[in-house]
């Protein structure tokens, strides 16, 4: 029992970083209707950024990661601006937007490779929660892990607030609603977009310096966040909620697998779930479903 | 630079060029994308090595039978995922192609991830040729047919399909299961070109990789695919020197290509005899009556 | 006893009920019309008949079988095909191809047969551009037979998804506002064809129109509908006349 709660709360930890990486995906599509992969290389750059700014400027932990965060909105903003804007402009179908989004994402993974002073090798971030763990009872929770846990979910609360209750987080809802009748209404859609990946980038950021202290950082954690991006398919492309769910979910599905099968399985479970998902509810959790205009 | 190294690196255009004529017929006329064709390649390469080296089967057969493994896979695949609407259907091939790796990965009985050597090298510049030629013939013929022209229909206009009684569901199907035996047997050509099998091989990349050709090469056009093959795989080969800064410049130009020149080199048009007269016979009219642009252009 | 019978028929979205038990009766070879004010619900059953989308309550018999919730392709098959109001062609294929690609019924060769180019596929693919050569002449598109769908005039356009509609030779063809955004002049010349067309290929029609001229001029029955529901039936004097329509249709007109 013990471990199965023991399981159960690493699960949780792990689902609430899935969460932010996914929300990015989720924001994105809810808006512009395609898969933004290029959002995985900007959470792998949040990582680089918060790992340079504490060993190489030896920033403050808070302030670290707090500019990790605003460099990968900024970054998030320039690859909307750079890749996706022409296309919008020209109404091209939502291809064209993948594949502009891989392009960003081979563009970004393999930048940080080439780049000499970064180079392909792990880097470890330094310490900032040691590593004795706090008990209560049987139970022993990391203090990262705890860490990773509030700090996710305070961001998704204000995400959640931002989104229900600000007014441009209404205008929002409004554009993901309908894109063409909000522009006609007099919202402003443009700046929407900027919103939309700045907050997404913003999040990535913090996803990437939360990942990075638990793991390590390296070019290719591209593995791990095309599991967050299964988990918004999960909980269903496009809703908040859903990829907030959908994350948790396979942040414990993962952890259990791996703990009563083999570690070895984990990630393949992602992706047999995402097959499954697909085939028994495509809408995922959370999404809805529509009869397209004839 | 010798005969050898030319020859190595159009013997490599050519098995990529496999997988992307089928891609070509399944997004460039039937409108589907798929990121997990890399995942057919793998299934079909690990099913001819099978052959070759187990069974101990003739090459020709073995990539025969390589096709036919990945032709079925993907019939399950599709019956289960060819209903899901646009976005969905290119993530479950994702998720597909992603599975593939990571099942070989686990499965110690084909080396698993440290890969498969010792693979006969069987695949030389010749017989690539030969079943690309194959590949082609086949290909055009059947786009060049009622069930071509279903494929083209539902590309186009998937509603109106149907209503003119087109099973678009079958068309897609028929269309997936062609481009996956060609992976297949793209596949198997690649085992016996390296000698081994590696599940990382086939990864993501990789599938994007082959959809980034067709594209490239402009959707709706054999010939531009071939073209597009032919380019994108060389090019990388010949700025190895560049090596890590190559596919950073490799990510910059797929972006580029998209803003700028989404209809690829072809643009939906074949390199013919008779598209090349026509385009002259264009290009002397507009000089006469200088109208606006010519051939590639409507 | 009609070749096509709405029984009961509700479609409902969410909460809107977009068409309301609904019955009606399409006679064999009549010209029937379909009218009502916008959001009436006509279009909308046009999509429940054809099966792009799924009947809440009800059913549809045509031609004596039920072709409830059937697939498209499979309706289209037993003889019903249609236009779109929102016209919706094979945009980037030429005005030939998306009549050779509708005629494809006609032949029935395999893939092999294609991809080895056997006998059969020649024959059969010589008589189907024969048909698409004759279609596009009746239709009257020849002179533009080769020019990119999406480049047409709006007129031709509709008059093209017409062509395309025949090339299966359908037993009931469904019109959704064909006259839509045409002058008075093509509006005429359009409904010429429409009666051309149903004595030469023996069709049953169902339009929609807004036009009143052309609804009343070539429609032997008609009926009205109105925020779903069914409000009045019959000739176009009938239809003229009835009350309940002047006040919600005809008045506000
Ligand atoms: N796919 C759909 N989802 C939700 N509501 C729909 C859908 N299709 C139609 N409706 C609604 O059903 C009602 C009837 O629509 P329909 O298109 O059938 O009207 P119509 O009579 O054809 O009008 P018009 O003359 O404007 O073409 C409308 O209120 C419309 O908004
Ligand atoms: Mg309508």
């Amino acid at each position: 029992m013990t471990q199965f709660f023991q399981q159960l709360i690493n699960g949780i930890s792990i689902g609430s970083v899935y969460a932010l990486m996914a929300v990015g995906y989720s924001l994105v599509y809810s808006i512009m209707n395609f898969s933004n992969f290029a959002h995985g290389g900007v959470i792998m750059f949040g990582a680089y950024f918060g790992f340079f700014f504490l060993t190489l400027l030896r920033f403050p932990f808070p302030l670290a990661f707090l500019s990790a965060a605003i460099c990968s909105a900024i970054l998030a903003l320039i690859i909307e601006r750079v890749a996706y804007k022409p296309l919008r402009e020209r109404k091209a179908p939502f291809l064209y937007f993948i594949i502009s989004a891989m392009g960003a994402s081979i563009f970004l993974e393999n930048l940080v490779i080439a780049i000499p002073a970064i180079g392909p090798t792990f880097r470890t971030y330094p310490e900032i929660f040691n590593k004795q763990p706090i008990k209560i009872g049987e139970l022993a929770m990391g203090k990262l892990d705890i860490a990773m846990f509030l700090i996710s979910a305070i961001c998704l609360i204000v995400l959640i607030y931002i989104i229900d209750h600000t007014k441009i987080g209404k205008a929002i809802q409004a554009t993901s609603y309908n894109i063409k009748a909000s522009a006609l209404m007099g919202v402003n859609t443009d700046f929407i977009l900027v919103t939309i990946f700045l907050m997404g980038g913003f999040l990535a950021g913090i996803a990437g310096v939360l990942f990075g202290m638990k793991y390590t950082v390296y070019p290719q954690i591209g593995i791990i966040t095309n599991k967050s991006f299964i988990a918004a398919v999960f909980g269903g492309l496009g809703s908040l909620p859903g990829a907030v769910i959908g994350s948790v979910l396979l942040g414990i599905i993962e952890t259990f697998t791996a703990g009563y099968f083999s570690s070895q399985y984990r990630d393949l479970i992602a992706f047999v779930l995402l097959i499954t998902v697909l085939v028994v509810r495509p809408m995922g959790l959370m999404g809805k479903v529509t009869e397209d205009k004839a | 630079m010798g005969n050898e190294y030319i020859l190595g690196i159009f013997t490599l255009a050519g098995i990529n060029l496999m997988t992307v004529l089928g891609l070509s017929l399944l997004t460039g006329f039937t409108g589907l994308f798929s990121f997990g064709h890399a995942g057919f390649m793998a299934i079909g390469g690990y099913a001819t090595a099978l052959m070759t080296l187990n069974f101990h089967w003739p090459f020709i057969p073995s990539l025969m039978v390589g096709g036919l493994a990945a032709a079925l896979v993907s019939a399950v695949l599709g019956k289960v995922t060819l209903k899901l609407k646009g976005d969905y259907f290119c993530i479950a091939t994702l998720g597909f192609g992603e599975a593939v790796r990571l099942i070989l990965d686990n499965v110690q009985t084909f080396g698993g991830a440290r890969g498969w050597p010792g693979i006969p090298h069987y695949t030389n510049f010749w017989n690539v040729l030969g079943i690309n030629i194959v590949a082609i013939i086949i290909l055009a013929n059947l786009i060049h047919s009622r069930h071509g022209r279903n494929m083209i229909a539902v590309r186009e206009e998937e509603l109106a399909s149907q209503i003119v009684g087109i099973n678009v569901f079958k068309y897609k199907m028929i269309s997936l299961v062609i481009s996956a035996a060609y992976a297949g047997i793209a596949g198997g050509m690649m085992g016996h070109y390296m000698t081994f099998l590696q599940p990382k091989m086939f990864s993501l990349v990789k599938s994007t990789e082959l959809t980034i050709i067709v594209i490239f090469g402009g959707l709706g056009s054999i010939s531009g695919s071939v073209l597009g093959a032919l380019v994108l795989t060389s090019l990388p080969e010949i700025l190895r020197a560049f090596s890590s800064w190559r596919l950073v410049f490799y990510g910059l130009a797929v972006i580029f290509i998209m803003i700028s020149r989404p209809e690829g080199l072809m643009g939906g048009y074949e390199l013919t005899p008779s598209s090349m007269k026509r385009l002259y016979r264009n290009i002397v009219s507009k000089r006469s009556k200088a109208v606006h642009s010519a051939g590639g252009d409507k | 006893m009609g070749i096509l019978e709405l029984h009961g028929l509700t479609k409902t979205f969410g909460g809107l009920t977009a068409v309301g038990d609904v019955n009606f009766n399409v006679e064999k070879d009549s010209i029937s019309g379909l009218i009502g004010p916008n959001g009436a619900g006509k279009t909308t059953i046009f999509n429940l008949i054809t099966g792009v989308y799924k009947v809440t309550s009800g059913k549809i018999i045509f031609d004596g079988k039920d072709i409830t919730n059937k697939e498209p392709y499979l309706i289209a098959e037993s003889g019903i095909t249609r236009t779109f109001q929102n016209i919706r062609l094979f945009k980037k294929l030429t005005v030939y191809e998306n009549v050779l690609t509708a005629c494809h019924y006609n032949a029935n060769y395999s893939i092999f047969d294609s991809v080895l180019r056997l006998p059969k596929f020649r024959k059969q693919e010589k008589k189907l551009t024969e048909q698409a050569a004759e279609l596009i002449e009746i239709m009257g598109l020849e002179s533009r037979k080769d020019l990119i769908a999406n480049n047409l005039p709006y007129g031709l356009q509709r008059r093209l998804e017409i062509a395309r509609a025949l090339a299966l030779m359908p037993k009931l063809l469904l019109l959704d506002e064909p006259a839509a955004g045409m002058n008075p002049d093509e509006t005429e010349q359009l409904m010429k064809l429409i009666s051309e067309i149903r004595k030469r290929f023996n069709l049953t029609i169902l339009i929609i129109e807004h036009h009143m001229d052309l609804i009343m001029g070539i429609c032997e029955n008609i009926m009205v509908l109105n925020f779903g529901c069914k409000l009045a039936e019959g000739t176009p004097t009938d239809v003229q006349n009835d009350k309940s329509v002047i006040e919600a249709y005809l008045g506000v007109e």
